[in-house]
């Protein structure tokens, strides 16, 4: 599965619609056992979250948002099908939180190629579900220090704390992540699944209960006029890096 | 007085629970950049233009946390989490050598029950209130810091370690016979994972400042005269993120280690109060003091 939403496929409405979408044709599919998530483009990965979907909206669409970003994360995280990230490019907050989900991560070896979740540089806060994905991967200490100063880690540091499991020379991550599916597709698959969701169920049954309050906490701390105005100011800035 | 359970003490009231200060010496607010206000077992500078004070524990001969100096280190946290000028504290020893021995025994051993209650509240309190702090703490370990030193240092944003193999570091109540509780245990998975917690509270490890940093229980390990500057650099670092989200987060990652203390503070407590007024252990704890005055003299 290919991410193509120029110029940094950000996760836009669309893009998440049709990644879920995407996402239970394939799971229903008995013929599919694996998915390899990567970019169309080389440079980025996913830039991650859409700002212009979290800023001078309303709240019912920034509602309507923010459920399609927990659906995206239900639908990955517990997955049943065997999940790689091929990540060909920067992957800065959403963009690495999906690679978090995966089952496994192949980071090409490119200093530009950044991963993390840098939610407070921005000066928001990753949601809960973000970090204990993060948590669960790079264990709690190396999660605190990455989430508070909004690490953008480069590759061998990615690959040192533990983010991705294998950075190797950009023209080999697509095989290299073929060859990685190939040996987790080996397992029989009933006793893989069952040992994914064992691990991984508490985490998703906590995010499922909590679901409705993030959802309201999220509005609510989005709409707020100091977290408007932080959002414009960066969206600002990014124009004016382009131009 | 009893303390609720459930409630944060403010530190005013261990202060009326009969705490000995001393010659404790008023104490002003942050004042202008050089100025130290005097405590007895804490020494404070603040410097308001940075937004950064380094305490500096002063109990010698080895900064033990007697019920003195845990009043001291509550009150002046609290003092610098109200004060907005300041936004983080590098925790020190005010003499390198001994970051902090821990726990100090002399309170724990030949006293009563109440006094072990007061005692054990006040080391509560301090974990309270240094581990979901508000401010960023970076301790500047440059001493030797076991059991009670150790987990004040688990309890900062960061830990820069003197690299002296004579500053080991580590959790080592198995060794006096005793028990680290949960609350001690929790700060360390939280930091170095629960296998490796498994074995380093089992056997009581000391780590040195090589393995300290190889199994994760400190961040850096730098040559001794670069601690301090080590830590004013790490704490530049953590100041420039925006406050309001860095705290967010810092208390999103600790709540609920933090909950579940709030909620088994009681029980904690008469464990411990009943625990330490074991014959044996207080048996223990004599043969144990015992040794270390042989040592010294």
């Amino acid at each position: 599965m290919k991410l193509r939403n120029p110029p940094v496929n950000s996760l836009s409405l669309e893009l998440l619609t049709e990644l879920v979408i995407g996402l239970e044709k394939l799971e229903n599919d008995k013929t599919f056992r694996g998915v390899i998530l990567t970019s169309d483009r080389p440079g980025v990965f996913s830039a991650g979250l859409d700002l212009t979907e979290m800023c001078g909206r309303n709240p019912a669409h920034y509602a309507e948002y923010w459920k399609a970003v927990q659906e995206l994360w239900l639908r990955l995280y517990p997955s049943s099908l065997v999940l790689v990230a091929a990540i060909n490019g920067a992957s800065p907050a959403g963009g690495c939180l999906m690679s978090l989900t995966c089952d496994y991560r192949v980071l090409a070896d490119n200093p530009k190629y950044v991963i993390g979740l840098n939610e407070t540089l921005l000066g928001i806060v990753a949601p809960f579900w973000f970090r204990d994905s993060l948590v669960n991967t790079i264990g709690h200490r190396a999660s605190e220090r990455a989430l508070q100063l909004g690490l953008l880690f480069s590759p061998a540091e990615a690959l040192q704390v533990g983010m991705v499991d294998q950075v190797v020379p950009e023209d080999q991550v697509q095989s290299t992540a073929l060859s990685v599916m190939s040996r987790w597709m080996a397992i029989p698959d009933h006793a893989r699944q069952l040992t994914k969701i064992m691990m991984r169920k508490a985490t998703v049954d906590h995010m499922i209960k909590q679901r409705e309050a993030d959802l309201q906490n999220f509005v609510n701390f989005i709409s707020r006029d100091s977290i408007q105005k932080s959002l414009q100011v960066y969206l600002e800035k990014l124009k004016q890096k382009k131009g």
